[in-house]
């Protein structure tokens, strides 16, 4: 259905160039600049793609991104599933992102597990005017009584927390104190903090510096460490990712000890610095913790893909190629297992897809690292932006786009809107706000961070997942029959 | 008579809220039915006017019985002196909470149960300085039409007028808030008199009154009473009728302040001599140093 | 082999694969500091105990699984009801983002939405360069006719003010002083989404009919003889509406639906996205002033609106989200009452055949127990249907109920002998639900999609009643008001009964005895 199909890069630069200049041209002056900063075309060879990004939104024009309480609570605290995570303030943060995420975890929930549940100190008016400090110590005991089994608490501030000025630091501390040691951990993730998600996942990242290592030392001592030790940073295991990446890692013979933060303990949390290496999957969220892991504890680090073969194939090399022999050896001996299933599913999809166009906008990782994927079944991306990337992940992202890919940073409504009805992709990839909206236009659609309820697309298990999708999606009966015969 | 919501606005410690009983204890001797909404955590807006410390402020029996939705106007409202209606939002204790958000909770609910209702004026008495959009909810459309800010010749009680006046300034063009004037309370510093005038003029106000100093009050105070009460013959009585009868004849009189620069206001100062160019100040230095030098040689 | 091109595994059945099982049992015992099985069972054991429900009940801080959401959820609801309007919310921007993905989540549309992304500074400073710029890129973008504003906890914990602002901004150019901005103060950390909804049709009224934040004259009422309809927070807002308008159509009224959210949450996928569509035009908002009177569906959602509309002179008549032959009669009755209309034939036509519908099935449901949860309202609703199957409403909770519902609810149990035994929950949580589902067992229970956690650990089935409802699909479209609403009831209760019927009986060999074919 791409009837617009650009021929040239130049032709395709030249479109791009006059469709930036024709949403521009519905915004006031003021914002018109503004928002001009965010929006570019790549050009082959550049290091940059040239946009603006972490910048506050424009108010009114109908952003993408969420909060910081979303980056924490929703994204890096949420998964790890044996401990309480408090939404702390009213009711309806907690409500909003309970459950949402498939994040997966193995476990009884509500006895040793609390992933699903939403747990809110669902502040009222007098908690507002007379602060909330005694409420949640109460909130704490009442956690102890009723769940015994759970490893810890952290407590997600919500907007209030941080405008009434309340102490739940000093809260956590006592109660800590009080539960011999139990992890009790404050969050300052009020949700107007910083401008997206991004601020959550750095606060929360620094919590887990300041709250978790500094007191797990003496607990991890006994901790029996081997040469092959890893960890996975920044997989959320939504619809199972880190367990299809964690099976590969283990078959080439590492030896996973942390899962970051999908399917994670605070058990695991407190293991990692006795990792070998930390490898980073979604390095927006989580570098943070890397980098300091890297300068406290001296663990390399290293940034690995698991969307596609290719992606798959050069990653688990990578991996492989900071420890010894018997590793190298394993990661050819993995990538030569599935190598046949891989052709297969290929085989099977590739001649359904080839050539298809795509358009993406997700969060701070998928923007460029599925990219391979859809290239490994011959689709092209023609067009990706970033909820809440910031300038090193439009880096990064110049080693995986065309020349003449179109680039926008935080995307409004009108303009994703507007782009996807000039640039006529066979696909747009994203979140559950915009799947409808394209749908409605008669563009195939994928969620991109919930995978659509689908999953997982992480590992050599989750590309055929992937490839098939893509297929349901493009290639679903439905979409020649959006225009009436008689229309 | 319509209704007229009145506010009285000042820095800390500047006597406002002994201002205002007296003012209103007088008022209501005019006939006049009047309702305080204190608006200070510290809950002593009515103190005088009831003679005792109101216990029962709305945040408080709400936070016991759950929220505002749990609590009747007859809980929160007591009848003081010659039938003013008193209540007071109360609110956290400093350091805690969000005392802004509890006077729009108070407010709210007094409004809603129709604590308005049958009184000539309603009278807010605010903590210190607009601080936060809580503390202005008073000023807001449909609320305080007149603020009467009570000020000093001092310094800080001088920048908190000015600051107050920032804040009406910010609703007048949206709402209906005027400046009625400013109150001075005699500290008996420089030039006192003068200086609230000209104040007043910049900000495109007037002095409304001018209450001199007297011991009076503090004995009335120590008894929890207003003046008028106390020693309804004495001058400083008749001193507060005078200004309540101002106050009285002012409706409609209300002006859209001019708030000035710090500069200007610090230009005013040292034009009062109240605060001292940094050349008089090393002269002067110098000066002392210079005697003292002389003293001990 | 986990998986090959031919058979795809996905997450249902990939996970189960035996190097999958083990890999997971491996990480568990390494590295999880696993308490190990038997305590996780002693404890889950315990938690089904009336010991644990005492404790469970001795809460007095913590919440948990609560069937309610904030009030800027019902202030979107509400406001997507009226003609090109455009919910703005002053605010942080994450609040939105949340907003938008509930709606979307439960009826499968877009949901359309700003926020005035207010941050750090906003905190500090007040969030009135963040109205001014808002209003002005909403209106230049997205083209409304009307935007509507309400405000986050955030916005209100520092005291902005929306009237003051929003004459601001139009003093600053951002809109035209003439465009249409509504505003209503919505803090999360007062009631839920029913008083969002409240908030915003109280602020929709005042504005149209007193004079536009003094922008314009008040109206003067001129009574006819139209009548207006709340619908109140309804997820099942698409059919029901429309079942209401064939209702009224029926009878041949003049009437106003007071936002009207039917068709926006229904488009076509037609090759075009309508950000808006349907809706009640601003002239009808206006004109309901002259309404004879204001029918509310239901009451909790609607009291400050109704307050304010009855005293602009108008009759308000409130329910209790009727459902049912006693409460759709009671409905149709009032209609006709008001309009002097009689109840057409082919209601009572629809009357009869939901009678007979329920003396073909009744049997399946009489002395059946269950657990009922959700809005104030629509637990009433419910409860009185269920009531008059022969079925009895043993649990009935609403998170977001107050003393004057429960007593309102307890009332209705005491005028029916199934009724008998029965108790509501107001202000309590589904983890309290779950203890009474251990302790005193029901048969069914009634709710919302996060009734599917009580399922699995209670065993108790559900039949998804309420919103949201994110894991079943378009059952938003069909309506649950009305005799034919009430009889799409019916058919789930029923349906999920023998469902479970055949579940219990389809062992071949052994418990197939009583697999009937007819049931």
């Amino acid at each position: 259905m791409s009837t617009a199909v650009a021929e040239s890069p130049a032709d395709i630069k030249e479109r791009n160039k006059a469709l930036i200049a024709e949403v521009l041209e519905a915004y006031p002056d003021k914002s018109a600049k503004r928002r001009a900063k965010h929006l570019n075309t790549y050009e082959a060879e550049k290091a940059e793609c040239s946009v603006k990004s972490n910048i506050k939104s424009i108010p009114g024009v109908m952003t993408i991104r969420g909060c910081a309480y979303a980056g924490s609570k929703g994204v890096v605290w949420g998964p790890i599933k044996d401990m309480v995570h408090i939404s702390h303030g009213p009711v309806g943060c907690g409500q909003y992102s309970w459950g949402s995420r498939r994040n997966y975890y193995k476990g009884v929930t509500g006895i040793d597990s609390f992933g699903t549940m939403q747990f809110t100190s669902d502040f009222q008016e007098k908690d507002i005017v007379f602060g909330g400090d005694k409420k949640l110590g109460k909130i704490i005991d009442e956690i102890q009584e009723l769940f015994p089994l759970s490893k810890g608490i952290s407590v997600q501030s919500e907007c209030p927390i941080g405008l009434i000025g309340d102490d739940i630091e000093a809260v956590s501390k006592a109660k800590s104190k009080q539960y011999d040691g139990k992890p009790i951990i404050p969050v300052r993730c009020e949700g107007f903090r910083g401008v997206s998600q991004s601020l959550g996942h750095h606060i929360a990242n620094d919590v887990i510096r300041d709250w978790v290592f500094d007191k797990a030392a003496e607990k991890t001592a006994g901790f029996q460490s081997t040469p092959y030790d890893v960890a996975i940073i920044g997989d959320y295991n939504i619809g199972g990712d880190a367990w299809a990446s964690r099976i590969l890692l283990e078959e080439m013979g590492l030896r996973v000890i942390a899962q970051w933060s999908g399917d994670g303990t605070i058990a695991e949390l407190e293991n990692t610095p006795k990792a070998k290496l930390n490898i980073l999957h979604c390095y927006r969220s989580m570098n943070y913790i890397t980098r300091h892991m890297e300068e406290k504890f001296g663990i390399p680090w290293v940034e690995y893909n698991f969307f596609g073969p290719s992606k798959i194939e050069a990653s688990l090399r990578e991996i492989a190629s900071k420890f010894d022999d018997k590793i190298k050896e394993g990661a050819e001996r993995v990538i030569a297992k599935y190598k046949p299933r891989m052709e297969a599913v290929i085989a099977k999809y590739r001649p359904r897809l080839e050539g298809k166009k795509v358009m993406l906008y997700v969060g701070g990782l998928r923007p460029r690292h599925v990219i391979g994927a859809y290239e490994d079944l011959g689709m092209e991306v023609v067009g990706t932006g970033y909820e809440f990337g910031h300038n090193d992940d439009y880096q990064r992202t110049t080693h995986y786009v065309k020349d003449g890919t179109l680039i926008y940073d935080d995307v409004t409504g009108y303009e994703f809107e507007k782009f996807v009805e000039k640039v006529q992709p066979d696909l747009v990839g994203s979140g559950v706000k915009e799947k409808y909206i394209f749908q409605k236009m008669g563009v195939p659609f994928r969620q991109m961070h919930s995978w659509d309820y689908s999953g997982p697309y992480h590992g050599y298990d989750g590309f055929g997942i992937f490839a098939r999708d893509m297929d349901i999606a493009i290639n679903a009966p439905v979409w020649k029959l959006t225009k009436a015969p008689w229309s | 008579m319509a209704l007229r919501q009145i506010a009285f606005y000042g820095k800390g410690g500047i006597g406002k809220s002994t201002t205002s009983q007296n003012t209103l204890a007088a008022l209501v001797e005019m006939g006049q039915k009047i309702l305080i909404v204190g608006c200070d955590p510290k809950a002593d807006s009515t103190r005088l006017i009831l003679n005792t410390k109101m216990q029962d402020t709305v945040l408080s029996l709400a936070a016991e019985a759950g929220s505002v939705e749990d609590l009747e106007l007859e809980d929160v409202m007591k009848i003081g002196y010659k039938g003013i209606k008193c209540t007071e939002a109360g609110g956290p204790e400093p350091g805690v909470g969000c005392a802004g958000r509890g006077v729009i909770t108070a407010i709210n609910f007094l409004e809603e149960n129709g604590a308005y209702e049958d009184v000539d004026y309603v009278s807010y008495d605010v903590l210190g300085d607009v601080v936060c959009g809580g503390f202005a909810m008073p000023i807001r459309e449909n609320k305080a039409q007149e603020i009467y800010i009570v000020m000093s010749g001092e310094m800080m009680a001088l920048y908190a007028a000015n600051n107050i006046s920032k804040g009406i300034l910010k609703y007048a063009s949206s709402g209906g808030v005027r400046l009625g004037g400013l109150i001075c309370n005699e500290r008996q510093t420089d030039r006192e008199l003068d200086l609230a005038e000209a104040l007043a003029k910049k900000l495109n106000s007037k002095l409304i009154h001018f209450v001199p100093r007297d011991n009076i009050v503090q004995h009335a105070e120590l008894r929890r009473q207003t003046v008028i009460q106390y020693a309804p013959d004495s001058q400083q009585a008749k001193e507060y009728r005078e200004l309540a009868n101002k106050v009285h004849a002012n409706c409609g009189n209300g002006t859209i302040p001019t708030p000035i620069t710090m500069e200007e206001l610090e230009e005013m100062l040292l034009d009062f001599g109240i605060m001292k160019t940094e050349e008089q100040q090393l002269a002067e230095l110098a000066a002392k140093e210079a005697a003292k030098a002389a003293a001990t040689a | 082999m986990t998986e090959t091109a031919e058979k795809i595994r996905d997450h249902f059945d990939l996970f189960h694969q035996p190097e999958y099982s083990e890999m997971m049992d491996n990480k568990r015992e390494k590295f999880e500091n696993y308490v190990g099985e038997a305590e996780v069972a002693r404890v889950s054991d315990w938690t089904k105990t009336k010991e644990y429900q005492d404790k469970n009940f001795a809460r007095e801080a913590l919440v948990i699984n609560p069937a309610k959401a904030c009030q800027p959820l019902g202030a979107v609801f509400a406001a997507v009801g009226f003609e090109k309007t455009l919910p703005f919310v002053h605010g942080s921007q994450g609040c939105v983002a949340y907003y938008r993905s509930h709606f979307t989540r439960h009826f499968k549309e877009p949901t359309s939405c700003v926020s005035s992304s207010m941050t750090e500074d906003a905190a500090v400073f007040g969030g009135l360069n963040n109205m001014i710029d808002g209003l002005a890129n909403a209106y230049s973008l997205y083209k409304p006719k009307m935007i509507a504003v309400s405000t986050t906890c955030m916005a209100e914990v520092i005291g902005d003010d929306l009237n003051a602002f929003i004459k601001n901004a139009k003093e600053k150019g951002s809109v035209p002083t003439d465009f249409d901005v509504t505003y209503a103060h919505t803090p999360a950390f007062v009631g839920s989404h029913i008083t969002g909804y409240d908030n915003v049709m109280k602020g929709v009224v005042e504005h149209f009919w007193d004079g536009k934040s003094g922008t314009a004259p008040k109206l003067e009422r001129q009574p006819n003889e139209s009548i207006n309809f709340l619908g109140g927070f309804d997820g099942y807002t698409v059919g029901n509406l429309r079942e209401i308008k064939r209702i009224f159509d029926s009878f041949g009224i003049d009437y106003t639906i007071f936002g009207d959210n039917s068709d926006v949450w229904d488009t076509p996928a037609d090759g075009e996205f309508r950000m808006y569509d349907g809706g009640t035009t601003l002239e009808e908002a206006a004109n309901a002033i002259h309404a004879k009177a204001t029918i509310s569906m239901q009451e909790f959602c609607t009291e400050k609106t109704l307050a304010t509309i009855a005293d602009h002179g108008q009759e308000v008549v409130a329910f209790n989200h009727p459902v049912g032959i006693t409460g759709t009669d009671r409905f149709l009755q009032a209609i006709s009452r008001i309009t002097g209309k009689q109840i057409p034939e082919a209601l009572t036509k629809e009357r009869g055949r939901l009678v007979d519908a329920i003396a073909d099935s009744a049997a399946h449901i009489h002395g059946k127990k269950f657990a009922i949860y959700g809005d104030p309202d629509l637990c009433y609703g419910l409860a009185e249907f269920i009531l008059e199957l022969g079925g009895e409403p043993t649990h009935i909770l609403a998170t977001n109920g107050n003393k004057t519902w429960e007593a309102k609810v307890q009332a209705l149990l005491d005028s029916s002998p199934f009724g008998k035994g029965c108790k509501v929950y107001a202000g309590k949580d589904l983890w309290h639900l779950r203890s009474l589902l251990f302790t005193e067992p029901v048969d069914f229970m009634i709710g919302n999609t996060y009734g599917k956690y009580l399922e699995r650990d209670t065993g108790t089935p559900l039949i998804r009643i309420g919103f949201p409802i994110f894991d079943r699909h378009h059952h938003h479209r069909a309506p649950v008001w009305g005799y034919q609403g009430s009889l799409n009831v019916l058919v789930k209760i029923l349906d999920k009964i023998f469902d479970e019927m055949d579940k219990a009986t389809n062992v071949a060999g052994k418990t197939d005895l009583s697999f009937d074919i007819i049931r």
